[in-house]
Order: structure tokens, then C-alpha cells, then sequence
């Protein structure tokens, strides 16, 4: 007998089906008796923004100010940079010329933004 | 004297240092003889920017602000008066008795980080408990009396003429009382008893 | 359930065949899965945090998640003195959890205002503005005294009723959810107890449990 039961992925996919349906039901179950069974008591407080039992004031959605694009670029330089740094250097050996210009065209960007983080007075502390 | 400063002597530097002071030593007479002066409250400021910046005494840190409430008193004393009673000079006693009313009363204790001296004790006192309850601030001196002279408005009613933001600290914006005065009493939040156990 | 029945069910257990009905298996489930909420007060905080730590572990009653937010919670310990000034946060915090909720009033403080009673911003009891299950006098209570609540309430919500009249708060619409959180007034809060809950005479359909 050959069919799509023979197939070697089979119980595989049964036991997938099974997995997610054990996630799943006690969802459903409390889901549906929740919706059968349970009355439901909205009110004002208790569909209010949660704000640690304080009166929420204003809006969630807020503007952030522009000013944050400082944090972006000095995290870009110390953090991402040494992400691809260490790669970088692990092959060092191994790589060749074209590369290793890609790399320091790279580290360049990056040491141009440090520069101009640092004349911008950025890094002074206080 | 390192740690105490003399407080008749700190008297005389101030009178001497802002002409027109008055000051009165108040003595204390337990164990610690920590004694204060009373300051005039018009050069009360004037006296604070003295102490801090006097380079013998250099008080530049105040530790502790404290409000104390003295409340109205009556005192009797038995006074001797001559009568003339049937053109015969006769002595008689006499109670009389003389209200002296209350005041508001703050209390700062200053010490010398540079000098490592202290502390010496400053208060001023308001003219009555009601009406007239203005003290100058001398948070622009010190600093850290900022939130404790805050406290004292908020919990006593001494108002500071010249704090940059008094406002009450421990109590909500709206309430009314002062509740570490002597005469208050907390609303009875009751429910009566009998009803509880009925 | 009736006497019959019960004795049927202990014969049948005696025999090896274990039967239940919905009722019990909804509030085992319910009682062992209480999630209290991450809230502390004051001294008594302290004894909560203990309680859910090793030594004592609360989590062997299933409410070792103390949940950061009032929509997952099941429980407010209020371990603490409550002040004036944090009443009203309290009673929202109360108001924003999802039925069914309990309350327990942990200590000398969150009773009845313990030795600040005649403090001028001391609240007397939090149960003048939330209905308290289970009240643990002490100062502070010992984690034993805690974890001694919390079986008292386990066994409250195991009795509570699925239908009926006696039916539980959380399944009955004609109840209310949300409490009146009090307002700053000028010498106190306003009002100083909700005559809904407070006193908390025998019979008053507000208390979860009877």
C-alpha cells in the first residue's frame, strides 16, 4: 500500500498538528467558557490605561524628540562596529584585498560619524 | 570647643558682623547644652548669608529644618498691690493672670563640612499661630532646606516668604489642615461602633 | 451536593474509580493557579517577598507568578500600611484586575490602620473601600501566617458555588467590578468608606466569599 499515509514525514506532521492542538485547546476551552459562562463586567477604570493605579494622562502615542538620532549613531559606532569587527579580525589572514578595502571603507563610515559625534560635543561628559 | 560652638560667642560674631541683628541665646539645660539663637526674623536672611560665609564658622551645610508648634498660654502670677481701703493702706494679694499667645516656631541646625564644626542651632518664630505665620526662607542660603521647609509649611503652616516652590510635600494639594500642629485632631473616619457588631 | 452522592463517590473511590463533577474540577483548577499580584506596601512586603522564596515557597500553592499588571492578576496581597494618599491607587489597582479577584489584607496596618491608626494620613483598614477576603493580623505577619491565608482562601474559592444563589461575585452580572476609588478631600478622603462594603455586615452580597 502506497499513499500519502507511507510517506516518511508523516508522523511528523501528525505529531506537529498534535502539538500545536495541545497548546491550543485549554486556550479554547477557557476561551469558550468565558464566552458562555462568565458575564462580562467592563467599566471605565477597568478599560483604562494601566499606569500603576495613577490616572493616565494623555496619550500613548507620543512624539519622541528628533534629538534620540544622537543615541542611533553613537550606538551604531561602539556597538554594531564591534560586531563586525571581530569577524573581521578572526579572518584577517584569510582575506584578500578587495575585502579587506571593503572593510576599511566601512570602519571609515563609522569613524566619520565618531568624529562628528565628538565635534558635536556629544562624548563631553556633562 | 570642636564639635560645639560657643553660642554666646557665635552671638557676639553676628551682632557684630550684621549691625542691627538681634539675636537671644535660648540655653538648653540637658547634658548636650546644645543652645540656640533666637533670630530677629527681618536679618534673619542676612544672619544665614553671614554663617555660611563668616571664614571662622564657613556653616555651609544645613542638616535639619524642624517645625514646632507653641501654642497659646495663660500664666498666673501673684502680684503684692497697696490699697487704700478706708484711708488705710492695706496689702492685698492679687492673681493676675496674662495670656501669652502661641507661635510658630522653625529650628535649623547648621554644620560646617569644611570646618568640621557643629552644629550651631538657629529658630525664628512667627508672630502668632493663625494669621500672621511668614518666616523668610532660607533656602536660598542652603540649599537642602529646600524639601524640609516644604515640610514644616506643609505640616505645620509656617508660610516661607522667598522658597522658590513652596508647595505641600507629604499631604495632597488640596487638604486643608496642618496636621502636626498641637490642636489638630484627624477626621473620625468613624463608623459607630454599635453598628459594626449590630 | 447531597449526602447521597457524596457517600456514593467515597464508595467509588474506596473501589478505585475516581468521579468528580464540574464544579470541583473548575474551582481546583481556579485554586491552584492564583496569581497574586506585585504589589507591596510596606514592611509586610518584606515578609510577601519571603513567602515566595525558597524557604517558604508559595510557589507549592501555584502563586509563585506575581504578575506585574492588574489585567493578569487573580490576587492583590495588600501587605501594608495603606495611606491616604495611596488609597485611591490601591482601589484602582483593585478595580483593573479581571474577575474573579480576591483581597488579602495582610497585617496590623492593612486590617485596621495597626498602630497608626490615629495617624492623620493613615487609612483605618483597606476593607472600607475594597471587600477583603482573608484578614492576617500581625505585625508583620510571618510568612507561615501568609502562606496560612492563602490556604484559607484556597479553601474559600474550593466551596464556591458554580450556580445557584450563593453563586460567587465574578458569576453574577448584577454585581459590581469596580469599587469607588475615594477622591482627596480637605481633611480627608472623600468619602471616608464606601456604605457599600463598609462595615461588611454577615450577608452583604459584595463579599466574594460568605
Amino acid at each position: 500500500m502506497s499513499g500519502i499515509s507511507e510517506h516518511p514525514w508523516m508522523t511528523v506532521v501528525a505529531l506537529l498538528i498534535g502539538a500545536v492542538a495541545f497548546g491550543f485547546a485549554p486556550l479554547a476551552m477557557a476561551w469558550l467558557w468565558a464566552r458562555f459562562f462568565s458575564p462580562k463586567k467592563p467599566g471605565a477604570i477597568k478599560n483604562a490605561t494601566y499606569e500603576c493605579g495613577l490616572e493616565s494622562k494623555g496619550d500613548a502615542w507620543i512624539q519622541f524628540g528628533a534629538s534620540y538620532y544622537l543615541y542611533a549613531i553613537v550606538f551604531l559606532v561602539f556597538d554594531v562596529e564591534a560586531v563586525f569587527l571581530l569577524p573581521f579580525a578572526v579572518a584577517f589572514t584569510g582575506l584578500s584585498a578587495g575585502a579587506s578595502i571593503a572593510m576599511l571603507v566601512f570602519l571609515l563610515l563609522l569613524v566619520e560619524g565618531l568624529v562628528w559625534a565628538c565635534q558635536k560635543g556629544v562624548l563631553t561628559w556633562a | 570647643m570642636s564639635d560645639l560652638l560657643n553660642a554666646e560667642e557665635v552671638k557676639a560674631q553676628i551682632e557684630a558682623g550684621v549691625p542691627g541683628s538681634h539675636v537671644t541665646v535660648i540655653p538648653n539645660g540637658s547634658p548636650s547644652g546644645q543652645h540656640s539663637l533666637l533670630l530677629d526674623n527681618e536679618h534673619a536672611f542676612a544672619v544665614a548669608s553671614f554663617l555660611r560665609d563668616h571664614p571662622a564658622l564657613r556653616l555651609d551645610y544645613c542638616s535639619l529644618v524642624t517645625g514646632v508648634d507653641w501654642l497659646d498660654t495663660e500664666t498666673t502670677e501673684k502680684i503684692r498691690v497697696k490699697k487704700v481701703v478706708d484711708g488705710v493702706e492695706t496689702e492685698a494679694e492679687e492673681t493676675r493672670k496674662t495670656k501669652v499667645p502661641g507661635y510658630l516656631e522653625a529650628v535649623y541646625h547648621l554644620f560646617s563640612i569644611e570646618k568640621k564644626h557643629g552644629p550651631v542651632i538657629l529658630r525664628m518664630r512667627t508672630a502668632n499661630r493663625t494669621g500672621q505665620t511668614q518666616l523668610p526662607s532660607l533656602t536660598p542660603v542652603w540649599r537642602s532646606c529646600e524639601f524640609q521647609e516644604r515640610e514644616a509649611f506643609d505640616l505645620y503652616g509656617i508660610v516661607f516668604v522667598g522658597h522658590p516652590d513652596l508647595r505641600r510635600i507629604l499631604m495632597w494639594d488640596g487638604f486643608a489642615d496642618f496636621p502636626m500642629r498641637k490642636d489638630y485632631h484627624p477626621p473620625a473616619d468613624g463608623v459607630p461602633v454599635a453598628e459594626v457588631h449590630a | 451536593m447531597a449526602d447521597d452522592l457524596k457517600e456514593l463517590k467515597i464508595e467509588l473511590s474506596k473501589n478505585g474509580i475516581f468521579t468528580t463533577t464540574l464544579e470541583e474540577l473548575y474551582n481546583w483548577g481556579r485554586k491552584n493557579s492564583v496569581w497574586p499580584l506585585t504589589f507591596g506596601l510596606a514592611c509586610c512586603a518584606i515578609e510577601m517577598i519571603a513567602t515566595t522564596m525558597a524557604r517558604y515557597d508559595l510557589a507549592r500553592f501555584g502563586a509563585e507568578v506575581f504578575r506585574p499588571s492588574p489585567r493578569q492578576a487573580d490576587l492583590i496581597i495588600v501587605s501594608g500600611t495603606v495611606t491616604k494618599k495611596m488609597a485611591p491607587q490601591v482601589v484602582r489597582l483593585y478595580n483593573q484586575m479581571p474577575e474573579p479577584k480576591y483581597v488579602i489584607a495582610m497585617g496590623a496596618c492593612a486590617i485596621s490602620g495597626g498602630p497608626f491608626r490615629d495617624g492623620y494620613n493613615v487609612l483605618k483598614g483597606i476593607d472600607r473601600y475594597i471587600p477583603v477576603d482573608v484578614h492576617i493580623p500581625g505585625c508583620p505577619p510571618r510568612p507561615e501566617a501568609l502562606i496560612h491565608a492563602f490556604m484559607t482562601l484556597q479553601k474559600k474559592i474550593e466551596e464556591q458555588a458554580l450556580a445557584g444563589e450563593n453563586r460567587p461575585r465574578h458569576l453574577r452580572a448584577d454585581l459590581p467590578s469596580e469599587f469607588e476609588v475615594p477622591e482627596f478631600g480637605e481633611h480627608g478622603l472623600e468619602p471616608p468608606a464606601n456604605p457599600e462594603l463598609f462595615p461588611a455586615l454577615p450577608g452583604n452580597p459584595l463579599k466574594v466569599l460568605q
